[in-house]
């Protein structure tokens, strides 16, 4: 499974016609085809790119939401210096 | 725009723009599974199907009443529907509540419509917390909204079986708690 670093995920914004991930809790979403995030951005709140991990606490939705969009690949945690 | 109800609720706090952005997606979304729900319920045929249509056609028109309760307030605001019916369409809180690939499964409707109904009751408990505290008529408003999704969710779901909704029938006029903001 693919890996993604921060930066690699941030550009996969979904704007200008390119695909959105999300990252969560270490997973990579591939959301682009999802209604709910097109452009890129989600109920005017949330933008693709990022990892919403701590987002998702705070949201109206559990995240079993996530099994309807395919994984795609998993995110580096940043090794603490 | 009403610019001192626009600023207190900005001092209060709510990002404004942000707010509006998702009261104009919720307006779409009612509006627009107003126009789905009308073919969904066209569909609600058969011993099965007549069942359903009449909580459906409740649904729809309280989704309407929803849709003309939150026109004023994103006005007051300082907000504005977009010119384009097709731009509104698109930027839809909810996925189209679309009919089912086989339209005489009831129960494939069903699903459509608790769908639609969940994802309303989601997107009305997030503007309620936003502005819980904060700006008083758009919780108060939302609130509203919600409790009557909660109802439509509840009917929904007690028909494909999933527990009782604890909820009866609308016994005349639609929107309960809606309809003050519709005088």
């Amino acid at each position: 499974m693919r890996r993604f670093t921060v930066d690699e995920l941030a550009r996969y914004d979904g704007k200008d016609g390119r695909p959105a991930y999300i990252a969560y809790k270490g997973k990579v979403y591939d959301v682009s085809g999802s209604f709910l995030w097109r452009g890129g951005r989600h109920q005017a709140l949330h933008a693709a790119g990022i990892d919403l991990t701590a987002a998702l606490a705070g949201a109206p939705h559990r995240e079993d939401l996530l099994d309807r969009v395919p994984v795609v690949g998993v995110i580096e945690q940043e090794e603490e210096t | 725009m009403a610019k001192v109800t626009r600023e207190v609720v900005e001092r209060a706090g709510v990002d404004v723009d942000r707010l509006l952005e998702l009261l104009i997606k919720n307006a779409s979304a009612e509006i627009t599974t107003y126009y789905y729900y009308t073919i969904l319920r066209f569909n609600l045929i058969g011993l099965a199907g007549e069942g359903v249509k009449e909580i459906a056609e409740t649904a729809r028109i309280e989704d309407r009443n929803h849709f003309e309760a939150l026109i004023p307030r994103i006005y007051e605001l300082g907000g504005r529907l977009p010119d384009d019916m097709v731009e509104f369409h698109n930027i839809s809180a909810c996925p189209p509540a679309r009919l089912p690939a086989d339209p005489t499964d009831v129960d494939a409707i069903l699903k459509v419509l608790v769908e639609a109904e969940r994802c309303a009751v989601r997107g009305y408990t997030q503007i309620c917390n936003m502005t819980a505290g904060k700006d008083h008529r758009t919780y108060d408003l939302a609130l509203a909204i919600l409790n009557e999704e909660i109802e439509h969710e509840s009917w929904f779901s007690e028909f494909l079986g999933e527990g009782p909704s604890g909820h009866f029938l609308r016994r005349g006029e639609t929107s309960p708690f809606v309809s003050k903001f519709l005088r």
